[in-house]
């Protein structure tokens, strides 16, 4: 009885404004971490094929740069690009090109597109040979082959790889507040500050994990929509 | 007429001569069944043949155009791009594991490379490939994908699958070879008969009771090498040469 009776109280009173505004200024900055993931996924997927095809092309010079490219994506924090993409030019050059929003989509994307171009090799290089045979010998060209032949099988296969990176970088772009981007982490972080309680920590929680549930949702209908074969 | 004349053929990969100054001709309607133990290069002729794999030296000449040739300074030179194109599409394949693509239907495997190779339109291709589905007993299959088809019903679709591009030749690199000895029957069915509506046909295989019963021509290859060439009747019952005798015994041994 006594919690009904707090609860009735805290309609209309100060408690629920600041409650209602705190949620506000926090899904602010989802909408901005969610920007960043769409932006990144948007460029970084494609991009990340024409590194695959690069990287197995038998051209050293073209194989070998993007080898290199993937090593140093790979191999160094995520933070830390973000800030050398955002603080190089500046250092280099004298002066800034572009924003902080922009300078962590470039981050991004780039760092992402090492990851899946290794996983788009690892699905092209697992399609069977005779595949390739069957189309050369129908009269299909290179290109044809590739996107009618083999590319739909190769997404079938690496739904579950990419899955795994897509969900990651729901969470990543919390590293964009290294750069003060007003994402949903940096959002959180100052209304801990301000409010001195972590209330706001738990809630930035509660919706990370919101989002990769619609992200896994969304995931587990694509396989289910290309697992209409073997 | 001769649809296919291959002279002096050479392949090798680095040490290993899979094929030496190989030479055959296939006559217009006729069906040549190719034996031989494995790693003779048996079906190696049928790669070079469908340009899957690059011959060294030699001439390939398939329906009077020249695929291939030796060039003066001795290496193979190829028809240009385009040429090659033509002279492929006048050969179909079908391999020892199908290959059917397994994101399409039934339908789909057979009418895509009519209707984007040949540019042939889409309606017209679904027709033929009903038919073609209807000849090899299969037009309840239309819409099954190949992992819902068994491995004799699946080398079938791959059968009209190269039908469906109309083409002079059909090349078997083992089509049997994969299946199940029950499921061995019902294509062999379909080969045999194709051979009855006189489509040309090289075969390689390990049934021997298809290349005496259908072939007009067994070849008997060993290490590259023809070793001999005749009616399957005289390779089968009278055969000239030792060793084409001890394989020939050896198969009927097993069995």
């Amino acid at each position: 009885m006594l919690f009904m009776e707090q609860l009735i109280g805290f309609f209309g009173s100060k408690e629920m404004d600041a409650f209602i505004a705190q949620w506000g200024l926090l899904l602010n900055g989802a909408f901005v971490s969610l920007q960043i993931f769409v932006l990144t996924l948007l460029f970084s997927l494609p991009l990340g094929l024409f590194v695959a095809l690069g990287r197995m092309s038998a051209k050293k010079w073209l194989s070998k740069p993007l080898e290199i490219y993937i090593l140093i994506m790979r191999g160094t924090p995520l933070l830390l690009q973000i800030m050398f993409i955002y603080f190089a030019p500046y250092y280099i050059f004298g002066k800034s090109y572009y924003g902080r929003f922009a300078a962590v989509i470039i981050a991004f994307s780039i760092n992402y597109a090492a990851y899946f171009a290794e996983i788009y090799r690892g699905g092209i290089e697992s399609i069977p040979h005779g595949q390739y045979e069957a189309a050369s010998v129908l009269g299909f060209t290179k290109f044809q082959a590739f996107t009618r032949i083999i590319l739909p099988q190769v997404i079938k296969r690496i739904i579950p790889a990419v899955g795994n990176e897509v969900i990651t970088l729901v969470k990543d772009t919390a590293l964009a507040n290294i750069i003060g981007v007003s994402e949903l982490f940096r959002v959180t972080k100052n209304e801990t500050n301000r409010t001195a309680t972590v209330t706001a920590f738990f809630y930035a929680g509660i919706i990370y994990l919101a989002l990769n549930w619609i992200v896994t949702k969304i995931l587990n209908s694509l396989e289910k929509k290309f697992g209409y074969y073997k | 007429m001769q649809i296919i004349e291959v002279e002096g053929l050479c392949k090798s990969y680095g040490e290993n001569t899979i094929l030496s100054d190989f030479s055959f001709k296939v006559n217009e309607g006729e069906v040549i069944a190719v034996i031989g133990p494995s790693g003779s290069g048996k079906s190696t002729v049928l790669r070079c043949l469908s340009l899957l794999e690059k011959i060294d030296k030699g001439k390939i000449t398939v329906g009077g155009k020249v695929m291939v040739k030796t060039s003066k300074d001795g290496k193979a030179e190829y028809a240009p791009e385009k040429e090659l194109k033509k002279i492929k599409l006048r050969l179909g394949m079908v391999f020892q594991n199908f290959n059917l693509f397994p994101h399409f239907t039934a339908l789909r495997n057979i009418t895509e490379a009519p209707v984007h190779v040949l540019g042939i339109p889409y309606k017209e291709a679904e027709d033929t490939a009903m038919e073609l589905l209807n000849k090899i007993g299969l037009s309840e299959k239309v819409n099954s994908y190949p992992c819902q088809l068994s491995g004799g019903e699946s080398q079938r679709v791959a059968i009209a699958r190269a039908l469906a591009m109309n083409p002079d030749i059909l090349l078997f690199d083992e089509p049997t070879s994969a299946l199940d000895p029950e499921l061995t029957g019902e294509v062999l069915k379909v080969m045999r008969n194709l051979a009855a509506e006189n489509m040309t046909m090289v075969v390689v295989t390990h049934e021997m009771g298809f290349a005496r019963d259908v072939a007009d021509r067994v070849i008997f290859m060993e290490k590259g090498k023809i070793i001999e060439e005749g009616s399957s009747e005289n390779i089968f019952t009278n055969p000239a040469n030792e060793r084409t005798r001890a394989f020939i015994r050896g198969f009927y041994g097993q069995e």
